[in-house]
């Protein structure tokens, strides 16, 4: 049953790669499914004609494929015959498939002990009412940013006048200006007890992106 | 033809048996997955913080650090220090005067340094929405204690791009 389908097979094949009027290794397919035969047969008509005989062995193979499984009486071979081939391939998947889930779920993991975080100077013990805002023009050049108790960002630079600075984003376009102006190496946070500790940060990571050597932080229990 | 017909049928009985034994390692690994987020979801109930937002900031291993977490309490002012980073409520800091607090915080911070030594770095947790004046009563009880001031202190945040 089998051996007269294979043998119907290639006879229909050549006749419709006829019909588009390509060139078919035709000796190759009546004498049997050889797929190395067919291999070596392909290699060597690419050399003279290589558009033409690829389409036309792949529309023989495709047409192949239909009459096995419509005619197939017996489609439990031929199902086999084909999941045979896929098999060794397949076989590896699911693992991989868990053994990158794995590694996704370590590196997740990992990240979770890491904790992103910003370095601060320790602060000084000093007693708070006794804490004297010094004017420290002596000492190097510093931009100062003050955060008021209603979380308002006031930026002084040297050669400036005060700026408030109500955003987030306004506070890190004036800091990058006086720093670019300026040139200060210092930056002094002097923070409100009653601001929020979202806005001391992102002041100083803003300090930390425009380039300042030194970044201090005060706290003040007046209001400004 | 009927020799290649046999040859096609040897393997099919060869490919049933590999679908047995496919399944095997999987599996066996998806056990050991699933012991293994048994075992790390029992051992490290951290705490839900929502920390600020920062463009930058560095990375260091939480297990190297001392952890004092801030939390936003109840009302306006209301926060709570945690020593350490589990919510026990053994752990947490009590007494609403800070100058207390701090010297509790600097003697939790002393003890888990004299302890391990190997700790490099204080690392503080707190929430955005939490006052400046409570992150730094931390702060300064972090400075109250001798092994404290020699170590790195860090304020952990949350990288966005």
């Amino acid at each position: 049953m089998t051996d007269q389908d294979d043998n119907d097979k290639p006879d229909s094949a050549p006749s419709e790669s006829d019909e588009f009027g390509l060139v078919a290794p035709t000796g190759n397919f009546t004498e049997g499914s050889q797929a190395n035969r067919s291999d070596i047969e392909r290699s060597t008509t690419n050399v003279s004609k290589p558009v033409a005989t690829t389409s036309g062995d792949f529309k023989q193979m495709s047409w192949r494929g239909f009459e096995e499984e419509d005619e197939d009486p017996d489609p439990a071979i031929r199902f086999d015959k084909d999941e045979d081939k896929e098999h060794d391939d397949l076989d590896m998947t699911p693992m991989v498939d868990v053994v990158f889930l794995l590694l996704i779920f370590f590196m997740v993991t990992a990240s979770f002990t890491l904790q992103k975080s910003i370095e601060q100077p320790p602060s000084k013990i000093e007693d708070p009412s006794t804490n004297v805002i010094e004017d420290p023009e002596d000492e190097d050049d510093y931009v100062e940013v003050i955060i008021d108790q209603t979380n308002t960002y006031y930026i002084t630079s040297r050669d400036a006048e005060e700026i408030e600075a109500p955003s987030d984003r306004e506070m890190r376009d004036r800091m990058r200006d006086a720093k670019r102006t300026t040139g200060a190496p210092r930056l002094i946070i002097k923070a409100h007890v009653d601001s929020m500790h979202r806005k001391v940060v992102t002041v100083w990571d803003a300090g930390n992106a425009a380039g300042f050597e030194q970044i201090e932080m005060k706290t003040m229990e007046e209001d400004y | 033809m009927t020799s290649q017909e046999n040859e096609d049928v040897l393997p099919r009985r060869k490919s049933d048996e590999d679908a047995d034994l496919d399944i095997t390692p999987m599996i066996d690994i998806t056990f050991l997955l699933l012991a293994f987020f048994v075992m790390v979801s029992k051992m490290d109930p951290q705490l839900p913080v929502s920390l600020p937002q920062a463009l930058n900031g560095d990375v260091i291993p939480e297990k190297n650090c001392v952890v004092l977490v801030v939390l936003k309490g109840e009302g306006d002012d209301g926060y709570t220090i945690y020593k350490g980073r589990t919510k026990d409520n053994s752990d947490a800091v009590v007494g609403d005067d800070p100058v207390e607090m701090e010297s509790q915080i600097a003697e939790y911070v002393e003890d888990t340094l004299s302890r391990n030594p190997k700790i490099q770095a204080v690392l503080i947790k707190a929430e955005g929405d939490v006052k400046t004046g409570a992150v730094e009563t931390v702060k300064r009880g972090v400075a109250g204690s001798d092994l404290g001031l020699t170590r790195r202190l860090y304020v952990a945040v949350e990288t966005t791009q």
